[in-house]
């Protein structure tokens, strides 16, 4: 049997071992579909059985979406309910076996990949949307929900899913919940701490937790003894310590989340998107301090992209650049636009939601002729319709992939005060605004260890001088744990490895991740 | 030169359609509903203004691109927005709330009189450029019914539009079984020409020009003075010649079936009688 190396549970009292035959053959007896729950290369102990294939699938499941982290897990589990995570879990508990729950392994740290061979936790089977109340907006469903789905789910009954990020088509439910996704919506919704009404979690020794959610077999028997009436997710509840606030960007530290409440406004009937370009960084913040000014409660999203990264879009971008005949399309004339030419523009993408159209159409109508008079801006486009309103987004959303594209990319996600942006950015010498891409070499894909070690080191001490947060949205997971102790107090670092000692006192969960290792 | 373009207000073409069945014929649900240009009549403007581009390159007369549009008191902004594409001025022939401004009551037969009116209007109208259909009704009548009102050579379903120097159209249109071209000359009537998806693809306002439509010179007139000023019947404008019978959502697509295997796909193919 196999010592994972160099993994050390934060107390480092207990260390882990690997999944053997053994418990392979213990998960057949207490999963169902067994053909699907069980992906595993692991040879049966006395050499028989069949020859599985599974070689292909294991590597994505251990392969991070970067490429920059692999793991090497025998063994991945994709339990059916909530009582089957129950009894994995428990059983890892029992056995000290390393578990890494995994959703649409869509993350930017590695915190989805196993560090060496600890088990992977699937959560994609479990994917029912239970119920969408039309009075509260609350929605109900299992966290292996992919989130355009649940988008979907939720437009077609009037209301808005108040999450929203690139991934989206790949990306679960549990996940975000997990890293606490910002996204486009997180300006006008909040994060999801402010959200998220409700969970229902399994702990690492196998123990369901209801958080303000009915649904759950253990909440019906409550229910059923002490004669409660079930009333579902509710937006209010001030009944004791709110434990699901832990769980939330706890990166799948402490225990699983297996199924989520979460608020919904309505749908909003009156969308509206404009392109805007400005020739320098003061000028942008204008527009934003504008933006907020005159748009108020219908502005929804506030996007500023560079010169650099259009151009990555324009030259690696797919589907951004044609319409169907092979015409130029939007972004050929944004980059075609007419500017003073003094510098390199900068661009920002600006969306309004609201209720009625007419009210939000001489809002931003009164805003643009505002800074076009002022000359905050050079040029712009306003959406006409729905298409160039998507088309616009489509032109965002291309920015990470088409940068992936372009060579190998050294990302970071970084928050400092808005002012101090473009400092950043000409201190790093890189593509600037809060995330960061540096393609050292345009055409090249491989990763150097030590270029990207010092440029790590250039871009978070720059912006830890400036009081900023070194992972603004992406998360902890094994990139940027061990930066963890630099930038927090020895006495936070203690209480966080309290809390984590209490939920998870044999260190099963995500072993190596989040917190620094030497504690 | 004188281009005239109708345009019409329609439901966003990306907005799922919500059908009300307790409703009958009007059954689609238009109440805070994003409204859009029709996707075609925005390709006929971006084709006018292609047309009085190439005729200023050409250092002929300027050319004049009229925008029409028929309907409730929000069509000013469909308006805006083809003067924000380049249009030179608008016309707004503005219905009242017992009018539901969309294929119910203003039909294909009383927008084609009407246009028929302004144009006689206008007078020296070269060119009528209209969208192929609109994506509400999907008539398609509008323009060769003005076409045939005004006596007007017609092309419909134009995918190329060539201005010859002797003032004549020349056109390519998509039909089934490949492309025809055909030359229109206009003569005491304006050429009638309805433009299909492959015509051009409509240019994106620029905050500048956003800027100076709002500035453009839009004439808006009441329905019932602008019969009167034709001379029409405003009963026989509004009387539907298409009688809407009935309308509802397309059945829900079934959800397909997952196989495990190859032989069970093959078995399954074989009990829909889809393989041999």
């Amino acid at each position: 049997m196999l010592a994972i190396r160099g993994i050390h549970n934060p107390s480092g009292r207990f260390s882990l071992r690997p999944p053997t035959m053994n418990d392979v053959q213990y998960f057949r007896s207490v999963l169902s579909r067994t053909e699907r729950s069980i992906l595993t290369d692991l040879m049966e102990i006395d050499g028989a059985g069949d020859y599985n294939d599974s070689g292909e699938e294991l590597q994505r499941y251990n392969r991070d979406w970067t490429k920059t982290y692999h793991g090497s897990s025998s063994l991945v589990l994709r339990p059916q309910d909530t009582a089957e995570v129950s009894s994995i879990l428990s059983y890892c508990h029992e056995n000290y076996i390393g578990i890494t729950p995994q959703g649409g392994n869509t993350g930017l740290c590695g915190g989805a990949t196993p560090i060496t061979n600890e088990i992977i936790l699937s959560l994609e089977d479990l994917n029912n949307i239970h119920h969408l109340d039309p009075f509260s907006g609350i929605l109900q469903c299992d966290a292996g929900c992919i989130l355009q789905n649940l988008h979907d789910y939720a437009n077609e009954r009037g209301f808005l899913l108040p999450l929203d990020i690139g991934s989206k088509g790949t990306c679960q439910i549990g996940g975000n919940i997990s890293t606490n996704a910002g996204g486009q919506y997180f300006f006008r919704f909040g994060g999801l701490h402010g959200t998220v009404m409700g969970m229902e979690v399994v702990l690492p020794n196998g123990e369901v937790l209801h958080f303000n959610m009915d649904i759950g077999s253990d909440v019906e028997n409550n229910a059923k003894e002490n004669g409660i009436k079930r009333s579902g997710s509710h937006r209010k509840d001030n009944t004791g310590y709110d434990l699901k606030h832990l769980f939330i960007g706890a990166e799948g530290t402490l225990g699983v989340v297996t199924k989520v409440a979460i608020a919904c406004p309505a749908l909003p009937s009156s969308r509206n998107a404009a392109f805007l370009i400005c020739n320098s960084y003061d000028k942008v913040l204008h527009v934003i301090k504008a933006a907020k000014e005159d748009l108020g409660e219908i502005l929804s999203a506030i996007e500023v992209m560079d010169w650099n990264t259009l151009q990555l879009v324009q030259s690696h971008g797919i589907s951004v650049n044609e319409d169907n005949y092979g015409r130029n399309g939007l972004l050929g004339e944004i980059l075609a636009a007419e500017t003073s030419g003094e510098s390199r523009p900068l661009y920002l993408l600006i969306e309004t939601q609201g209720s009625n159209s007419e009210h939000d159409n001489s809002k931003m109508d009164a805003f643009l002729s505002r800074l076009f008079e002022s000359c905050a801006i050079d040029n712009g486009f306003l959406s006409q319709d729905s298409k160039q309103m998507m088309e616009m987004w489509k032109i965002r959303e291309s920015c990470n992939p088409s940068v992936a594209r372009a060579g190998c990319v050294y990302k970071f996600d970084v928050s400092v005060p808005m002012k101090d942006y473009v400092d950043v950015a000409h201190e790093v010498d890189s593509d600037g605004n809060a995330h960061i891409n540096i393609v050292p070499k345009l055409g090249n894909f491989d990763k150097d260890k030590s270029l990207a070690k010092l440029i790590e080191n250039i871009v978070y001490s720059t912006v830890v001088s400036r009081n900023g947060s070194i992972s603004a949205e992406h998360g902890l997971g094994q990139s940027k744990n061990s930066y963890l102790s630099k930038i927090k107090t020895k006495s936070t670092l203690e209480i966080m490895s309290q809390v984590k000692r209490i939920f998870d006192p044999r260190g099963i969960m995500n072993p190596g991740k989040y917190l620094p290792l030497c504690q | 030169m004188k281009i005239l373009v109708p345009i019409k207000r329609v439901i966003d073409y990306a907005i799922k359609i919500r059908v009300d069945p307790t409703k009958g014929a009007h059954g689609v649900q238009l109440n805070n509903v994003k409204m859009s240009m029709n996707p075609f009549c925005e390709i006929a403007i971006e084709e006018a203004i292609r047309i009085k581009e190439s005729a200023a390159k050409a250092k002929k007369d300027a050319a004049e691109v009229v925008a029409v549009s028929i309907g409730p008191k929000q069509c000013g902004e469909t308006i805006r927005t083809a003067l924000a594409m380049g249009a030179d001025r608008g016309i707004h022939i503005e219905t009242k709330g017992d009018v539901r401004g969309d294929y119910i009551d203003l039909q294909p037969w009383g927008i084609a009189r009407l246009l028929k009116g302004v144009v006689e209007k206008e007078e020296n109208v070269d060119l009528v450029l209209l969208g192929k259909q609109s994506i509400d009704s999907d008539c398609g009548q509008t323009g060769p019914l003005l076409a045939g009102f005004l006596n007007s050579p017609q092309a419909t379903f134009a995918a190329k539009v060539t201005m010859e120097d002797d003032g004549a159209f020349s056109v390519e249109r998509e039909t089934d079984t490949g492309t025809e071209t055909i030359k229109l000359n206009p003569g005491h009537s304006p050429a009638v020409i309805t433009c299909d998806l492959r015509l051009n693809t409509p240019r994106y306002p620029t905050m500048p020009n956003i800027m100076k439509a709002k500035k453009k010179p839009v004439q808006i007139i009441s329905l019932e003075d602008m019969a009167k000023e034709l001379g029409l019947d405003l009963d026989d404008v509004l009387k539907p010649r298409n009688e809407v019978v009935e309308v509802y959502e397309p059945p829900p697509r079934k959800e397909g079936e997952m196989v495990a295997s190859v032989d069970e796909l093959i078995g399954k193919l074989k009990e829909k009688g889809l393989v041999a």
